[in-house]
């Protein structure tokens, strides 16, 4: 009597041998690339370069190319960047929280979605650089040894937190992301032939760093991943937590609010999320990774989504709350501008992008849609900037004296350095997928389900 | 205990050996082959020079070449070669002066520094913001340089000689000279030989805006065409039928006495009436203001005078009336009628209310306003006729300002001699044949008479910038003479004046008797109410440019206009009731900035096409208002085609206005009228403050297990020492501030606040330290919305509407310097910290410009260089002009593009202050204790000083009842505070 317990589902479709997977993640980097990458990436340059002049038109003749005045003194470019951060948090939370928490499934994604952390970070960085009236003096705000006294940076600025909490976190998330590749790194080498193109060659040996599968090295592998993924943890927290103080530490009502942190993290998550989905979604067709990344991951996702968008949605209307129990008429104003004022626009698309629309992922056939996530996914990350720009403009553009009420109006400058990033974040990510191994396929390995599989298969037959 | 231990640097040194003072003689062991390698060529190959030499000289030379490339800009100055003796580089002169350029009158004190003057402070006199900017316009680069015939460069020997020719050459027909108002004795004296000189000379007068109507009913009621000076101190009630006293009408010197009749220490305030269509800057700080329309305004003045004689009067009357019962020879009543008929009533009404010699005086007349339009008129025909000769006109530009310019014109072609004495080639000017420029004030000698009995004497502060001369010396050269100076000295020293003293003093006051004058004659006549269906046009003189003489002053265009606050335009201002009959609109864009829409006027044959309209709060129902001193075709880069000219509708009493397609952009510093609900001006009433000095100035508390407190008490924030040293303060009271912007313009001057132009102000980019907030009241109050269960929605959006005749308040806002700032612990690189005296000092050199400090100021006071305001082409105001430039205060940095700016509370004015009490060993006194916008304010609305110095008066001031910190809830605790408003009102 043969009783079998039920199995999960695996996470590899396919019936993928160890030799086919390293084939698949091999194949971007060794083959050539198709048209549609070349037009995406064409695209994406393009995009790059337009926000490059637009930055550098910025920088030639002052800030006062963009839309701000002298009451709303930061708008798309701090939206950007709190956007950019929050859509790197995703990946920092697949590849440590999950690791910590053995969830195999994110073997399949962590990858790409620490490269989106990374290439978020680096547009992210951008913005406080730029966003500056002498970016040339940024070099200011690190504390280092000067003759200007000496001269350090004001501690209690929140600013200054930030500085240290995003180096921090995109040296953290790049040296794990590069651990974690060497093993990747060493397979791609180890393919290369010397004679076809031996400069490839050695730049894979050179970024396998010496790697050559013995135990030790796995072993120390496995111990650093744990350790980087220990001091990767709380900077999932800690770096929004600490972006979100630039407006809580703040006396402007509307940011002024202690339950800005978690509110923070919650929705950069959520972003992070949606914009893995988006990423995703597109590179499992381009580069042929149906087997890899399943509905299920994106089921999976679908569901944190679901999570943390109505966890964000409760913080909405907490806040509304607190405004309306504070008694404090500045703080009720705030509110109640946000929602009816000039800007009712952007708060409804932030409420229905954000609270109302991931409502659907309560439907079976909407959350294990590709389609479907992939729309919402668009939908999420739209609500998302927009949710950063309603707490920076409606808060500032009317604030306490009614006398220096104006409002905001992008130019075509702020739109091109958004776009701008948007482009290099794709240029950085197209050149990613096809030079690096874009699915972690050493540790994917240690989950395909071979022999057991492949035996029952064949007593099937 | 002395130590005998000795240090050794090694045994050699220990045991004496010989090598050791060998070596400490020579530094340098081995010779350096310097000659060997620079000198030869031939040999380099050869040359023992080491590897190590090799690369000292390598480096050494990289670094030479590179210092070499990077030079720093350099600015040549020059050094004095014989040093003036009065001139201390870097310690500013002042020189007691008077600035009247045919409208505006002030004894001033110029501010020189370096031989340049940079500001103008009041002489104890009342000024006005042109006044304080008329230092800018000084170093015009518009202004003409050089003398001019027919349009083209002249020398002034050559315009001097044919001019005296063809002068002398007149035989027959009039030579008629035209003039402002002249103020001056010895210009009159002058005017006087020259008409001896010259047969046939025709001297007129004329004003802008023509008190022709006040000056003609005081020749038939007195037999003099004077105006007469009036005491808004003694007043108690003061009754003001459209006469903006406080900003343009007649003088600028109401202001001061004004507010001294209303300080409420001394539990009386003036009631003030105020009956207008447009709403001006007086009926903004009237007690009562009732709109009315033109057509009405001789009616209402009969109807009180009726009332005053027991008849039966208009009903909106009635709380004047009874105010004016209790008030004999305690009142004041003004109209800005130009119709004598008025005039006539009003001045019956003042003699029926006994307020001649008591707060009018008639035999003390003002001198301000003499212009005769009649006689201009006249000239006109004899003009036409050909029987002028010549014209000489001096401080009037009527091709730009007459009513019917082109009539002026026409003539103007008749007169066969042509000369103007403008400083520019202006509207007329450019029409002459001959113009002569004139020197600015503050390149002249001279002397006025405002008054009866009260002179001033100008002096120059400077060489003239270009080939100028002043007017009298030009009058003495073609009367064959020269030299003013002398001629003016000996008037006066002939009079009995001592020159020096006068000099120094700026004004001298002689007793003359008053004037004896006939009895008074009541020739008046009533008017009756006629009714009209049309839509009734008031012009105004705006507040910032007047009758747009100074329209090419960038400062001044750039000056929000304190009601409407939109500068760089004039508009045609309409109730929002009438502008919903014509289907007129205001609306925000995205941006914020204001738009409006666009109609044509018509009025008989005048015609003005796109004219935007301005909703404005106040402006009577079925009127419009409009600004003269805009459509300057000549005036320079900032005042050509700025707005619109409306000085051909003078006449006009009716138009007729036709919507058109289009929208306007408007400038508008402030975009948001009402204060919402909120506690920013804390206002109560006489009667409630004479009952308790506090009332209206509740703070806000906060709930605490200790009970309920004010927020300084719940303060988790260590304090600032502000005990010791200095406690720099600065108390704004609201009662005794107008809002006439005199601060602002103070400011820009003395802290060199660039100019943005329009399109940054509509950018709600505007520089200004400070700002006058002006907010109206809205029929919707919490109590209302409470009594009648409107939703808080509601309420808000109702809130943002003013009411239609809206209670005015203004309100100074400039860096409040909290003490516990906001924007010190944002700023990431420290650019922004606390001075140990209370104030907030900002680091322009350390900034790198974040803009956090200015998102976290709860008064938004702080100002970001989007660009490069100085230098840039985009810019083109006085910061890119050499010329301009020379008015820039050396004390005060200009900043770079990408930092943040604020107001300082003009440390470099303390530091100056601090440092002469240092050198003197003095302590300071607190009437030398000044900011700008605190020495120019002509309502003393503005205190400074050091409350840690007990006897200052802002020490006391500070703990007054009335006392309040704006925003106190927010225990930000600012340096500058605030006097509750007081209005005299039931």
């Amino acid at each position: 009597m043969h009783k079998e317990s039920e199995i999960r589902d695996p996470l590899i479709l396919g019936n993928k041998t160890y030799h086919d997977i390293t084939r698949d993640i091999a194949r971007p980097v060794e083959g050539k690339a198709n048209k549609y990458w070349w037009i995406l990436f064409g695209l994406s340059v393009f995009l790059f370069l337009w926000g490059v002049g637009c930055m550098a038109y910025t920088i030639g003749t002052g800030i006062g190319a963009w839309g701000l005045n002298k009451t709303v003194n930061w708008a798309w470019d701090i939206t950007n960047f709190v956007w950019w951060i929050g859509i790197g948090h995703a990946g920092t939370l697949i590849s440590a929280v999950l690791l910590l928490f053995r969830q195999k499934w994110r073997m399949a994604i962590n990858r790409s979605a620490e490269a989106m952390t990374i290439f978020g970070v680096v547009q992210a960085g951008l913005f406080p650089l730029i966003h500056m009236g002498r970016p040339w003096l940024a070099y200011w705000v690190f504390p280092f040894p000067n003759e200007y006294g000496p001269l350090w940076q004001n501690f209690n600025s929140p600013l200054l937190w930030d500085v240290f909490a995003i180096s921090t976190y995109l040296t953290v998330s790049t040296v794990f992301w590069y651990i974690g590749l060497i093993p990747d790194f060493a397979m791609i080498r180890d393919r290369m032939s010397k004679t076809i193109s031996p400069m490839k060659k050695k730049l894979y040996t050179l970024l396998a760093f010496g790697w050559s599968g013995r135990a030790k090295h796995w072993q120390r592998f496995e111990e650093v991943s744990l350790v980087l993924a220990g001091l990767a943890t709380p900077l999932v927290f800690s770096v929004h937590s600490i972006v979100s103080m630039d407006f809580a530490t703040s006396i402007i009502p509307g940011w002024h609010t202690t339950i800005f942190p978690p509110y923070f993290v919650l929705g950069a998550l959520f972003s992070g999320f949606a914009m893995v989905e988006t990423l995703l979604i597109i590179m499992r067709k381009v580069v042929n990774l149906e087997a890899y990344i399943t509905i299920k991951h994106i089921e999976y996702m679908n569901v944190i989504i679901l999570f943390t968008g109505s966890l964000v949605g409760t913080a909405y209307i907490t806040e509304l709350f607190m405004a309306w129990y504070s008694g404090v008429a500045f703080e009720q104003y705030a509110f109640i501008n946000r929602a009816t004022g000039p800007y009712w626009w952007a708060y409804m698309a932030m409420m229905s992008c954000n609270v109302i629309i991931p409502q659907l992922y309560w439907i079976k056939k909407v959350r294990t849609s590709f389609i479907a996530t992939f729309i919402l996914s668009i939908f999420v990350n739209i609500g998302m900037w927009f949710e950063r720009f309603v707490i920076i403009v409606t808060s500032l553009h009317r604030d306490f004296l009614p006398s220096s009420w104006t409002m905001f109006s992008p130019t075509f400058i702020d739109i091109g350095i958004f776009l701008g990033t948007i482009g290099f974040f794709f240029t950085l990510f197209l050149m990613y997928a096809r030079t690096f191994p874009v699915v972690a396929q050493a540790e994917l390995k240690t989950i395909l389900k071979s022999s057991g599989s492949e035996y029952k298969n064949k007593s099937h037959e | 205990m002395t130590t005998t231990k000795k240090y050794w640097k090694g045994l050699a040194q220990l045991h004496d050996d010989p090598i050791v003072e060998k070596l400490a003689q020579n530094e340098f062991v081995e010779e350096l082959p310097v000659e060997k390698f620079l000198g030869d060529k031939e040999n380099l190959s050869s040359t023992n020079s080491s590897r190590r030499d090799f690369l000292k000289f390598l480096g050494f030379s990289t670094a030479a070449a590179t210092l070499a490339a990077c030079e720093t800009p350099i600015v040549k100055s020059i050094p004095y070669l014989v040093k003036p003796d009065e001139i201390i580089p870097g310690v500013a002169n002042y020189y007691a002066s008077t600035i009247y350029d045919g409208r505006d009158y002030a004894s001033v004190l110029v501010k020189t520094r370096e031989g340049r003057p940079i500001k103008i402070e009041n002489n104890g006199t009342c000024s006005n913001s042109r006044v304080q900017a008329s230092v800018l316009s000084l170093y015009d680069s518009a202004r003409l340089k050089h003398p001019l015939k027919q349009n083209q460069e002249a020398s002034w020997r050559t315009v001097d000689s044919e001019i005296v020719e063809k002068l002398s050459n007149i035989k027959e027909g009039k030579i008629a000279l035209l003039t402002s108002t002249i103020l001056s004795p010895t210009t009159t004296q002058l005017i006087k030989e020259f008409s001896d000189k010259y047969k046939n000379v025709e001297h007129l007068m004329i004003d802008s805006t023509p008190y022709d109507g006040i000056l003609d009913a005081n020749l038939d009621s007195y037999g003099v065409r004077l105006a007469p000076s009036y005491s808004f101190d003694k007043a108690d009630v003061i009754v003001s039928f459209g006469a903006d006293f406080l900003a343009n009408w007649m003088a600028n010197e109401y202001a001061t006495d004004y507010v001294n009749g209303r300080n409420p220490k001394n539990g009386k305030m003036s009631k003030h009436y105020q009956l207008e269509t447009n709403l001006s800057l007086s009926g903004a700080n009237a007690d009562k203001r009732i709109q009315i329309k033109p057509s009405e305004h001789g009616y209402l003045i009969s109807s009180l005078y009726d009332a005053l004689k027991g008849k039966k009067f208009d009903s909106r009357l009635s709380p004047i009336v009874k105010s004016l019962k209790s008030a004999n020879g305690k009142s004041i009543i003004i109209s800005n009628s130009n119709d004598k008929n008025v005039q006539l009533i009003v001045n019956a009404i003042n003699n029926k209310l006994n307020n001649y010699n008591n707060t009018i005086s008639i035999n003390e007349p003002t001198h301000l306003k003499q212009g005769n339009t009649q006689k201009l008129n006249d000239l006109l025909v004899d003009m036409q006729a050909g029987d002028v000769k010549a014209l000489i006109t001096y401080n009037v530009n009527p091709s730009y300002s007459y009513a019917n310019s082109s009539q002026f014109n026409e003539a103007l072609k008749k007169v066969d001699l042509k000369i103007s004495t403008s400083l520019h080639n202006d509207e007329t000017a450019s029409l002459m044949d001959y113009v002569c420029p004139d020197s600015h004030n503050l390149e002249s000698w001279g002397d006025a008479s405002p008054k009866h009995g009260t002179y001033s004497l100008m002096q120059p502060t400077i060489s003239p910038l270009f080939k100028t001369r002043q007017f009298q010396e030009s009058l003495l050269v073609w009367t064959d003479r020269s030299d003013y100076l002398t001629y003016l000295k000996n008037f006066w020293t002939n009079n009995g004046i001592d020159w020096n003293v006068s000099l120094h003093d700026g004004y001298f006051n002689i007793s003359e008797p008053k004037l004896s004058l006939k009895n008074f004659i009541d020739k008046s006549s009533p008017i009756n109410l006629v009714s009209s269906n049309e839509i009734e046009l008031e012009l105004y003189e705006s507040i910032a440019l007047g009758d747009g003489y100074q329209a090419n002053n960038p400062w001044l265009q750039e000056l929000p206009d304190p009601l409407t606050r939109a500068c760089w335009d004039n508009y045609l201002t309409i109730s929002s009731h009438t502008a919903e009959q014509l289907g007129l609109l205001n609306w925000n864009v995205s941006n914020g900035a204001l738009n409006g829409s666009l109609v044509d006027i018509t009025s008989d044959d005048v015609v003005l096409r796109n004219v935007p309209v301005m909703i404005n709060p106040g402006q009577a129902r079925s009127t419009v208002g409009m600004a003269i001193g805009y459509g300057r075709t000549k005036a320079g880069k900032a005042g050509d085609n700025v707005g619109f000219n409306a000085y051909p509708f003078t006449n006009k009493k009716t138009i007729t206005i036709e919507k058109v397609e289009g929208e306007y952009e408007f400038a508008s510093i402030q975009l948001h009228h009402t204060m919402m609900g909120r506690d920013i001006v804390k206002e109560t009433t006489l009667a409630d403050y004479i009952k308790d000095p506090s009332s209206g100035n509740h703070r806000e508390t906060y709930a605490t297990y200790k009970g309920k407190l004010t927020a300084d008490k719940v303060s988790l924030y260590d304090e600032h020492d502000l005990e010791h040293g200095h406690f720099w303060n600065l108390s704004i009271d609201l009662t005794a501030c107008i809002g006439c912007g005199e601060c602002v313009i103070s400011c820009q001057a003395e802290n060199n606040i660039p100019v943005v132009g329009k399109a940054e102000v509509r950018n709600s980019r505007d520089m200004h330290w400070m700002r006058i907030d002006r907010y109206f009241s809205s029929d919707m109050t919490e109590e209302l919305s409470a009594e009648q269960k409107i939703s808080m929605i509601d309420m808000f959006s109702e809130m943002e509407e003013p009411s239609e005749n809206p209670e005015v308040v203004f309100q100074p806002v400039m860096c409040m310097h909290c003490n516990h700032a906001p924007c010190e612990n944002v700023c990431p690189v420290a650019a922004t910290t606390h001075s140990n005296e209370g104030l907030n000092q900002m680091t322009y050199n350390r900034c790198v410009g974040t803009r956090y400090c200015a998102n976290n100021c709860p008064y938004k006071v702080r100002r970001f260089n989007w660009f490069q305001y100085s230098d840039n082409d985009k810019f083109d105001f006085n910061m890119n002009d050499d010329y301009g430039k020379m008015v820039l205060n050396p004390d005060v940095v200009v900043r770079s593009r990408g930092v943040i700016e604020k107001c300082s509370m003009c440390i470099q004015k303390i530091q100056e202050l601090k440092l002469d009490a240092k050198k003197s060993g003095k302590p300071i006194e607190d009437k030398d204790a000044q900011t700008a916008c605190a020495s120019s304010c002509s309502t003393n609305a503005i205190i400074f000083g050091d409350s840690n110095n007990k006897e200052s008066l802002v020490s006391k001031l500070r703990t007054d009842e009335r006392a309040y910190d704006l925003l106190d809830h927010l225990n930000v605790r600012p340096s500058v505070f605030y006097q509750t408003k007081i209005r005299n009102k039931a």
